[in-house]
C-alpha cells in the first residue's frame, strides 16, 4: 500500500495548529468583546490586521524553512547517509520524543496564559491608542505590535517545533505520505480553532486540550522506544554486514539475543506498514521488540506519568494552602 | 604400538598377493602463498604443499599411515570416489565410519582399489579440508579404452582459495550474525594449488587431462582456448567420447579428456578455470574469478592472455553416456524423498535440512552403532534422530528423489557408490512429482557428484550391492558444516557378518579427547537401543511467534501507557478554569465549565 497519510504527522501538524489558532481566536475573540464601539473601529482594525500579518508571516517563515530542512534531510538522508539512516532516525526520534515531552505539559496551562495575555493586550490598546507624544522605545513598540508580535513568535516557535518533529517522527516515510496528512493536520487544527472561536467554552477547550495531549504524551513514548529500536538495528545491521530489512520480516532480521517478542507479520517497516504502520507511529508499535525498545517504553510512561502526578499534587497543595 | 603391529601385518599379507603401496603421510601445517597475494598456514602432508597427486594402480592395495601432527587440530581423510568395498571402516568420515585422528595419534587407511578413473582424497573432518588438505588421486588402468591414442597424461586440479584458516571462517558462518547462511566469498582461484601453471606439450600428440575440482565451495568454468575436449570419464565413469568446448565441474567432480595438440604446432594454449559467481552471495570489486594456465609448446613463445568469453556455456554432463552402456535401473525398490532447504534455528544461526532434519553428528559413530546393535541394526531408530539415517536393504535398486527447495545450486555427493542420474530439472522446476518426469534415458549418466539446480530436483538411482555405512551430503563445505547430511545404512545386518574393523580404529576412539564410545546407539544407549535421550540435538527452532515473555512485556507496556494517559488527563483536568483555585471570582460571570475563555459578554457581541 503506497503510504498516502502519515499519521504521526498528522496529529503534529494538528497539535501545532491547534495551539496557533487557540491563541489567534483567543486574541480575536478578546479584541470583538472589547473593542465595540463605532469609534474603536479603526483601532480594531489595524489590530486584527496585526494578528493576521503575523500569522501569515510566520506561517510563511515556517513553511520555507521546513521545506528547505526536510528538503535538505530527505537528499542527503538518501545520498549520503543511507546506511547511518538508522542512526538519524534514532536520534531525531529522541529529540523529537525530548521537545514533545518538555513542551505538552505546556498546552494544558493555556486557561492559565489568558491572564499574562490579558496584560499584554491592554497594554497594546494603551500604546496604540496613545499620541505621538507618548516615549519612544522597544518597550513600547513591543506593546505596540503585541498583537503582532504575539502570534508571530507563536507561529513560529510552533512551525518550527512542528518541523523538528516531523523530521523526527517521519523521516522514515516516503513523500507521498505528507501532503495529505500536514493539510489535514492544518486543516483539522484550524477548523477545531474556528470552532472555539465560534462557540466553544473553557470546559470543551480543556477537554480537547487534555485529550491531544495525552496522544502526544503516547506518541513521545513511542518516538523513545522508536529511537532505542533503531540504535539498537543499527547495531544489528553492522554485526551481519548488511541491511536486516533486506530479509523481511523473517529470521534474521532482527537479533534473536535481544528479541523480547518477534512476530513474521505486522511490521511497520515492511511495504509502508499499513496500520501496523500508524500504531507504530502512535504507540511504538514493532513486530519485533526488544528489552531496550520495551523498557525505555515502560520507564518513560513510568516517569511521565510520575512528573504529572507531582505536578498534580503539588498544585492541588499549593491550592490548598491559598 | 598396536599400529606398527597392524602395519606389519598388512605388509605381510600385502607381500604375499597383490601389490600394495605404503605410504606415510605426517600431516603438518607449513606456510604457504599460492596466489601471490597473502601467505598463510596450510596443511601439507610429508612438509609438502601442493600435495602431490596420488597415483596408483588399478587392482592395487594401498597401506597409508596417517599421523596427525597438526597440534591443534584433529584430522581424517575420505577416499572420494572409492567405493571402499568390503572395507566401509577406511572410508573415512569421523562420527560414521571411523573417530577423529586427535593431535599426536595415527591411523592406517588399508583398502583395495578395483576401479580406474580420477578421484581424490581429502579430510572429512568437519570444515578442514580447504585448509589445503586435499589432493587428487589417480587410479591408472592398463586397459583403458582410450590408451591407443594417449601419448601422455597431464594432472589438472582446480580449487577455490581463502585467505583466512577455516576455523574462524566457519565459526562466523554459522552464527547469528549470519542469519541468511551466506557462504564466506573466496579470494581467488588456483590450478594445482598454483596460479599461471604451465605445462609442457607436444604438436601433434593427444593428451588426456584428467580434472579434479577440489574446491571447498566454487564450481568452474573450464575451457581450453580453440581447442575442443573429448570427454572420456566421469567421476571415474568411462563415457562415449563427447565433445565439449567448456566444462563445468562443481566442488567434488572430476573429468577426463583427450586433447589433440595440432602437428604444425603454433601459440602456446591458454586455459581457463572461472568459478561460477552466481554461487557467491556478493562479489567484492577486487575478486578475481579467473586463473588461467598454459599448455606451452614453445617456450620461447609468449604466453598469451586469453580472450574473454562473453558467455559461460558449458557441457551438459546429463548427455554423458557411459562407455559400458549400463541401462536405467528400471524397477525401483525403494524410494527415498529428501526435502532440502535451508532455515533458521532458535540460536539465529543458518542451517540446512533434509525433510526438517538437520544433521548432528551422534554420540557414536554410526558404523560402530551397526556392529553393536545387534538385531537392531536395521531399525533405523537406532542411528538417531538427527541424522537423517536411512537402512537400506542389500540388493535393492535404491531411488533418491532430491528436491531443492533453495534458490542456490547444490552439488550432492554419495559415497561407496556411483549413482545413474535419471532426471536432472531445469531452475525452478519445483518438486519432483511423477507427472512432470522428463523422459528416462535408456543409457543414463553414471557419477557420484551432481548438480541440483536451485528449486528444481534430481532423481538417482542405484543397487545397493556394498554393504556399509554410506553418507549422503551436499558437497559445500559450508553446507556440511550446517548440517546437510543423510546417512545410508546399507545391509547392516550383513555387514555385521562379514566387517571385521581393525582393534585399532577403536582404540583411537578411547584416545580422542573426551573418549568417544564405540558401542550403543546414537546416544550412546547400550541397554535400550531404542532409547535415544541425551542424543546430540540441534538447536530449539525459533520461537513462532508471542511467548509467554512477549505477552507479559506487551501487556505490562500497554498498561503503562494506560496508567500515563490517565495522569496526564487527571492533571489536565485539574487545569480547567472551574477546578482552579480562584479562577473565576474576578470575572463574577458563570462558574465550572461553561465559563468562557475570555472575560465578558461572550464573543461576537
Amino acid at each position: 500500500m503506497v503510504q498516502i497519510f502519515a499519521a504521526q504527522v498528522f496529529f503534529i501538524c494538528l497539535r501545532e495548529c491547534l495551539e496557533t489558532s487557540i491563541i489567534v481566536s483567543v486574541l480575536l475573540s478578546f479584541l470583538a468583546q472589547t473593542l465595540t464601539s463605532e469609534a474603536d473601529k479603526p483601532i480594531y482594525r489595524k489590530l486584527v490586521r496585526q494578528i493576521w500579518l503575523g500569522v501569515i508571516l510566520g506561517v510563511a517563515i515556517c513553511v520555507v524553512f521546513g521545506a528547505a530542512i526536510i528538503g535538505t534531510f530527505y537528499h542527503l538522508q538518501s545520498d549520503i547517509f543511507s546506511q547511518y539512516e538508522y542512526i538519524w532516525e534514532g536520534v531525531f526520534s529522541l529529540i523529537a520524543s525530548a521537545i514533545i515531552t518538555i513542551m505538552g505539559a505546556a498546552l494544558l496551562r493555556i486557561s492559565k496564559m489568558r491572564d499574562k495575555w490579558r496584560v499584554k493586550i491592554a497594554a497594546a490598546l494603551d500604546a496604540n491608542s496613545a499620541g505621538e507624544s507618548s516615549p519612544r522605545g522597544l518597550r513600547f513598540l513591543g506593546e505596540k505590535y503585541a498583537m503582532f508580535l504575539l502570534p508571530f513568535v507563536t507561529v513560529l516557535r510552533e512551525g518550527l517545533e512542528g518541523v523538528l518533529f516531523i523530521i523526527g517522527a517521519g523521516l522514515g516515510l516516503p513523500a507521498t505520505a505528507f501532503p495529505l496528512a500536514v493539510a489535514c493536520g492544518l486543516g483539522v487544527g484550524a477548523l477545531i480553532g474556528y470552532l472555539l472561536y465560534r462557540g466553544g467554552n473553557a470546559g470543551s477547550l480543556q477537554l480537547f486540550l487534555v485529550a491531544s495531549t495525552c496522544f502526544l504524551y503516547l506518541i513521545a513514548a513511542g518516538l523513545l522506544s522508536k529511537s532505542v529500536w533503531f540504535f539498537e538495528n543499527y547495531a544489528w545491521n553492522v554485526a551481519i554486514g548488511g541491511d536486516a530489512a533486506e530479509t523481511g520480516a523473517g529470521p534474521g532480521s532482527y537479533d534473536i539475543r535481544q528479541s523480547v517478542w518477534h512476530v513474521n507479520c505486522c511490521s511497520p517497516q515492511l511495504d509502508g506498514g499499513g496500520w501496523w504502520g500508524v500504531f507504530n507511529s502512535i504507540f511504538g508499535w514493532q513486530n519485533s521488540a526488544t528489552y531496550g525498545s520495551v523498557i525505555s517504553y515502560n520507564l518513560y510512561c513510568i516517569g511521565v506519568g510520575a512528573a504529572f502526578l507531582a505536578m498534580y499534587s503539588r498544585e492541588k497543595k499549593a491550592a490548598k494552602t491559598e | 604400538m598396536l599400529h606398527a603391529l597392524w602395519l606389519l601385518l598388512a605388509f605381510l599379507h600385502g607381500a604375499a598377493c597383490t601389490k600394495t603401496t605404503y605410504l606415510e603421510f605426517n600431516v603438518t601445517w607449513v606456510n604457504r602463498n599460492p596466489d601471490g597475494l597473502h601467505e598463510r598456514p596450510v596443511m601439507g602432508i610429508n612438509g609438502q604443499w601442493p600435495i602431490p597427486a596420488l597415483h596408483v594402480t588399478k587392482g592395487e592395495r594401498v597401506v597409508i599411515a596417517v599421523s596427525n601432527h597438526l597440534g591443534n587440530e584433529t584430522t581424517s581423510l575420505h577416499w572420494h570416489g572409492l567405493y571402499m568395498n568390503g572395507t566401509s571402516y577406511m572410508d573415512g568420515p569421523p562420527g560414521i565410519a571411523q573417530c577423529e585422528i586427535p593431535p599426536g595419534e595415527s591411523f592406517v587407511y588399508d583398502f583395495k582399489i578395483d576401479q580406474p578413473g580420477t578421484y581424490w582424497f581429502h579430510s572429512h573432518t568437519r570444515g578442514q579440508y580447504p585448509d589445503g588438505l586435499r589432493a587428487p588421486l589417480i587410479v591408472n588402468d592398463p586397459e583403458n579404452p582410450s590408451k591407443e591414442e594417449v601419448d601422455g597424461e597431464i594432472v589438472l586440479s582446480f580449487s577455490d582459495w581463502y585467505h583466512d584458516l577455516m576455523r574462524p571462517l566457519l565459526a562466523s558462518f554459522v552464527s547469528v550474525t549470519n542469519p541468511t547462511g551466506a557462504e564466506p566469498v573466496p579470494k581467488s582461484a588456483l590450478i594445482n594449488d598454483s596460479q599461471n601453471v604451465t605445462v609442457a606439450i607436444q604438436p601433434g600428440k593427444t593428451y588426456l587431462i584428467r580434472m579434479v575440482n577440489m574446491a571447498a565451495f566454487a564450481s568452474m568454468y573450464v575451457w581450453f582456448q580453440g581447442h575442443s575436449m573429448r570427454v572420456v570419464e566421469v567421476d571415474g565413469i568411462y563415457t562415449e567420447p563427447t565433445e565439449a568446448s567448456m566444462l563445468y565441474l562443481t566442488a567434488g567432480q572430476r573429468y577426463s579428456v583427450l586433447i589433440t595438440v595440432d602437428p604444425s604446432g603454433g601459440t602456446n594454449i591458454p586455459f581457463v578455470a572461472s568459478m561460477d559467481e552466481e554461487l557467491f552471495d556478493d562479489i567484492p570489486d577486487d575478486l578475481n574469478s579467473n586463473v588461467t594456465g598454459w599448455l606451452v609448446l614453445d617456450n620461447a613463445k609468449e604466453l598469451p592472455t586469453p580472450s574473454n568469453v562473453d558467455t559461460f556455456e558449458a557441457l551438459d554432463d546429463m548427455s554423458l553416456r557411459p562407455l559400458d552402456g549400463s541401462a536405467a535401473l528400471d524397477k525401483v525398490d525403494r524410494t527415498i524423498t529428501l526435502d532440502m532447504k535451508m532455515d533458521n534455528l532458535g540460536d539465529g544461526a543458518n542451517y540446512a535440512f533434509f525433510n526438517n532434519n538437520t544433521y548432528v553428528e551422534p554420540t557414536v559413530p554410526t558404523l560402530y552403532t551397526v556392529m553393536s546393535s545387534g538385531q537392531y541394526s536395521d531399525n533405523p531408530i537406532v542411528y538417531g534422530s538427527h541424522t537423517n539415517s536411512f537402512v537400506l536393504h542389500g540388493n535393492e535398486t535404491v531411488e533418491i528423489i532430491l528436491n531443492n527447495n533453495d534458490d542456490g545450486k547444490h552439488p550432492f555427493h554419495l559415497h561407496g557408490h556411483a549413482f545413474q542420474v535419471i532426471a536432472r530439472s531445469e531452475e525452478d522446476a519445483g518438486s519432483y512429482s511423477e507427472g512432470n518426469t522428463l523422459s528416462t534415458p535408456a543409457v543414463p549418466l553414471k557419477r557420484d557428484t551432481v548438480l541440483v539446480q536451485p528449486n528444481g530436483y534430481a532423481v538417482l538411482r542405484f543397487r545397493s550391492d556394498n554393504p556399509g555405512v554410506w553418507l549422503f551430503h551436499c558437497h559445500l563445505e559450508w553446507h556440511v558444516a550446517s548440517g546437510l547430511i543423510a546417512t545410508f545404512i546399507e545391509a547392516p545386518l550383513e555387514l555385521q557378518k562379514t566387517a571385521t574393523i581393525p582393534p585399532d580404529h577403536y582404540d583411537l576412539c578411547a584416545r580422542n579427547k573426551p573418549p568417544v564410545p564405540t558401542l550403543g546407539n546414537a546416544a550412546g544407549n547400550v541397554d535400550d537401543l531404542l532409547d535415544l535421550n541425551g542424543e546430540p540435538a540441534p538447536p530449539q527452532p525459533l520461537p513462532a511467534g508471542f511467548t509467554t515473555k512477549g505477552i507479559i512485556a506487551l501487556v505490562i507496556s500497554i498498561l503503562n501507557g494506560l496508567i500515563m494517559v490517565g495522569m496526564i488527563a487527571w492533571y489536565g483536568m485539574l487545569q480547567s478554569p472551574a477546578t482552579e483555585p480562584g479562577a473565576g471570582d474576578e470575572d463574577g460571570g458563570p462558574e465550572g465549565e461553561n465559563q468562557p475563555l475570555l472575560a465578558g459578554p461572550g464573543p461576537g457581541t
